[in-house]
């Protein structure tokens, strides 16, 4: 086994801000540095590649073979986002299902595989255990569809590590965050918070510089195997709603969630999704111990310090809203492609075929 | 509708994590301000010297200042918790033990003067590290739970909090699931029985789960199967010495003479008790009855003495589960030879 440091990375999903700031912090360790995202990147980065490309489609698995990529880092997976079902299954297994393809060719130089995952994955129940460990993630229980998803996609990834012995995989199951656009963060952020009567659920947070910062090390580190990524401590809702200098209002009834969704979704506009209901009723806390073993690493932020940085707005400054590419670094990346498009045989017909 | 604020807005409005003083409006004269802070203390003050002009006329205590002072302990406790508003810290459980303390006056009453609960052998429970507690269980509503609680966090010269396992089933109820939460309990899950145990815990563990609360009232003291005696494994694993607990007395806090399965299960309750005042009295018929209780701590099982690797041996498992089985049926019956009557 070969402890190559990544020279060729891909990182999918880069024009979302978490894929952007794992690029930021990628691109002074590693030679080369490619990103794809069907989204334009809103921010251009001088060290990395963008290519178009759809993980949807098969083309994924080409232009990991013919770029020989030996690092994919796979964060174009979609938990909190306000597409239909259809779409984030698509993008979740369907997608995943292709960048896999890509790496597991005979051909295929791929050495090293990050793949993001959610805390979404364990569900939220009453019967639940206090804390998740990473063997806990249940099949038998209804879920809603991001978790069945969720599933679907690790249980593909864990099929390919078996299968690939000479590829690292890593699977991180990054905790909920609060950064300014998450359903989570809105929700928090209402002045009155409509919560489920009777319920006062535990809230376990991630900072976004910490989820960057770990799979940053994943990408860097020798790590294979799943890790719960999730902050120390946990803070209840309804003091997360009072750090936020919100009130909460117990209105919700606690039984049939959908009711409450629908109820939140006339009330306030914030559509929460099925996992998060469960999350907002149930709570759902992660145990990072492997974490702090294996990886030998363990967030900065509490969840407490998660909230109060959401509550001073310090987040806005940590993942920078989505703007348009600077001119200048748009003019550096265009002269950087056309020269490239030139001098390389390679990368030129890809961004033909998916231009 | 209700509008979601804008990130500037929001921050506008965000409370620093600092306490900070509020300042009223009105300003009053200064005597008056001072005669407002030191009113409470006066009243005190007049009381306790009324409390000692009546006992010099009546010869025994009319006012009990010490109770006085009690409900004054719990409303200034409940101001204080008022006043820290989200600056505190819950632990990964969810328990916040100072909201748990102020409600101690509370359970307290019941504890002293409803149930006058008599304790015995409190000093078995270690005053540091691992236990675990393990009872026995009656009455339709686990109050039994508090009361074991309250006793070792009274009566204990060094003052712990215990914390108990409660069924899943309960954590899905609202208000109660809220409730059992902040005041330290958790899912009868063995992982989370284990972690409680790793940091160094009381753990109280009911084997016999609802099927000990929803017993009959004919079938009262008898106790139940200790389940698979997976409280006896986890105990071995965690090096964790079982300490049996047998309480009387809770049994005829709520005399169950029939459950209606059918009304359970449309509620999704685990059974639907019928009581000589439940559910004909309404709410009224939720009083508990106010029975003499007697709780005794027993001396600690040594479990820890056996290798971890004993907890997979069914055979050994199963006899110290039987053990711990029978040290809590004798104790409940030398219990009831000591207690003069079900209500003395």
């Amino acid at each position: 086994m070969t402890s190559l440091r990544p020279n060729r990375v891909l990182v999918t999903g880069v024009s979302n801000p978490l894929g952007a700031e794992v690029a930021r912090r990628l691109a002074p360790h590693v030679p080369h540095l490619f990103g794809c995202d069907v989204a334009d990147p809103i921010s251009a980065l001088e060290e990395m590649d963008f290519v178009h490309a759809d993980t949807r489609h098969a083309a994924i698995g080409k232009l990991v073979r013919q770029m020989h990529i030996d690092t994919v880092v796979h964060l174009a997976v979609m938990v909190d986002s306000p597409h239909d079902e259809r779409s984030i299954h698509e993008t979740d297994v369907i997608g995943t299902m292709n960048v896999l393809v890509g790496c597991s060719a005979p051909t295929s130089r791929v050495r090293r595989l990050v793949v993001k995952s959610s805390q979404a994955i364990y569900g939220a129940g009453p019967t639940d255990p206090s804390f998740f460990s990473e063997d806990m993630t249940s099949v038998e229980r209804p879920a809603s569809s991001i978790t069945r998803d969720l599933l679907d996609m690790e249980q593909l990834v864990s099929e390919f590590a078996l299968r690939n012995e000479s590829c690292r995989v890593s699977v991180l199951r990054l905790g909920f965050r609060v950064s300014e656009d998450t359903t989570l963060a809105r929700y928090l952020s209402l002045p009155i918070v409509p919560t489920f009567a009777g319920f006062d659920p535990r809230l376990q947070l991630l900072h976004e510089d910490d989820a960057a910062d770990a799979i940053v090390r994943a990408v860097l580190g020798e790590h294979p195997g799943v890790f719960n990524v999730g902050a120390k401590g946990v803070v209840l809702l309804s003091q997360a709603i009072a750090i936020m200098g919100g009130q909460p209002a117990p209105i919700l009834p606690p039984y049939g969630h959908w009711i409450a969704r629908l109820a939140l979704r006339a009330m306030t506009r914030v559509d929460v999704q099925t996992h998060l209901a469960d999350v907002i009723a149930f709570g759902s806390v992660m145990d990072c111990s492997r974490l702090e073993t294996e990886f030998g690493w363990s967030p900065v932020h509490t969840s407490r310090a998660v909230m109060d940085g959401l509550a001073r707005g310090k987040d806005l400054e940590v993942i920078e809203a989505p703007s348009p590419p600077q001119e200048y670094e748009l003019q550096v990346y265009l002269q950087r492609r056309r020269r490239e498009a030139r001098n390389s045989h390679r990368t030129a017909p890809i961004l033909e075929a998916h231009g | 509708m209700i509008q979601a604020k804008s990130p500037k807005q929001r921050r506008k409005d965000s409370k620093p994590a600092e306490i900070v003083q509020a300042q009223s409006g009105i300003q009053l004269p200064k005597r008056v301000r001072r005669l407002q802070r030191q009113a409470p203390l006066l009243a005190l003050q007049g009381l306790s010297e009324l409390s000692v002009r009546l006992r010099q006329l009546t010869g025994h205590d009319v006012i009990d200042v010490n109770r006085i002072m009690e409900v004054v302990r719990f409303l200034y406790s409940q101001q204080e918790l008022a006043r820290r508003g989200a600056n505190y810290a819950v632990d990964d459980f969810g328990f916040d033990p100072q909201w748990t303390e102020s409600l101690l006056s509370v359970f307290m009453v019941l504890y002293r003067d409803y149930w006058r609960v008599e304790t015995t052998g409190v000093e078995n429970v270690p005053a540091t590290g691992r236990a675990l507690l393990v009872a026995n269980h009656a009455g339709v509503l686990p109050w039994d739970g508090t009361m074991i609680k309250t006793a070792v966090f009274a009566e204990h010269s060094h003052p712990r909090h215990v914390r108990a396992l409660v069924a899943s089933l309960v954590m899905g109820m609202p208000v109660l699931s809220w409730f059992l939460r902040r005041t330290g309990q958790t899912v009868g899950h063995p992982d989370d029985t284990r972690r409680l145990l790793e940091r160094d815990e009381v753990v109280l563990v009911f084997p016999e789960g609802v099927r000990g609360t929803g017993k009959n009232f004919k079938d009262r003291y008898r106790l139940g199967r200790f389940g698979r005696g997976g409280f006896v494994a986890t105990a071995i694993r965690s090096r964790a010495p079982i300490i049996p607990v047998s309480v009387v007395g809770s049994e005829e806090i709520y005399p169950m003479v029939a459950d209606i399965a059918p009304v359970a299960k449309f509620f999704g309750l685990p059974y639907f008790p019928i009581t000589p005042f439940w559910p004909w009295l309404g709410p009224l018929g939720m009083i508990p009855l106010p029975s003499k209780w007697r709780i005794q701590f027993h001396a600690p099982i040594r479990v820890e003495e056996h290798p971890p690797e004993a907890a997979d041996d069914q055979n050994l498992v199963m006899a110290l589960a039987d053990e711990v089985r029978d040290v809590i049926q004798q104790g409940i019956y030398d219990n009831l030879k000591l207690r003069r009557g079900v209500f003395l």
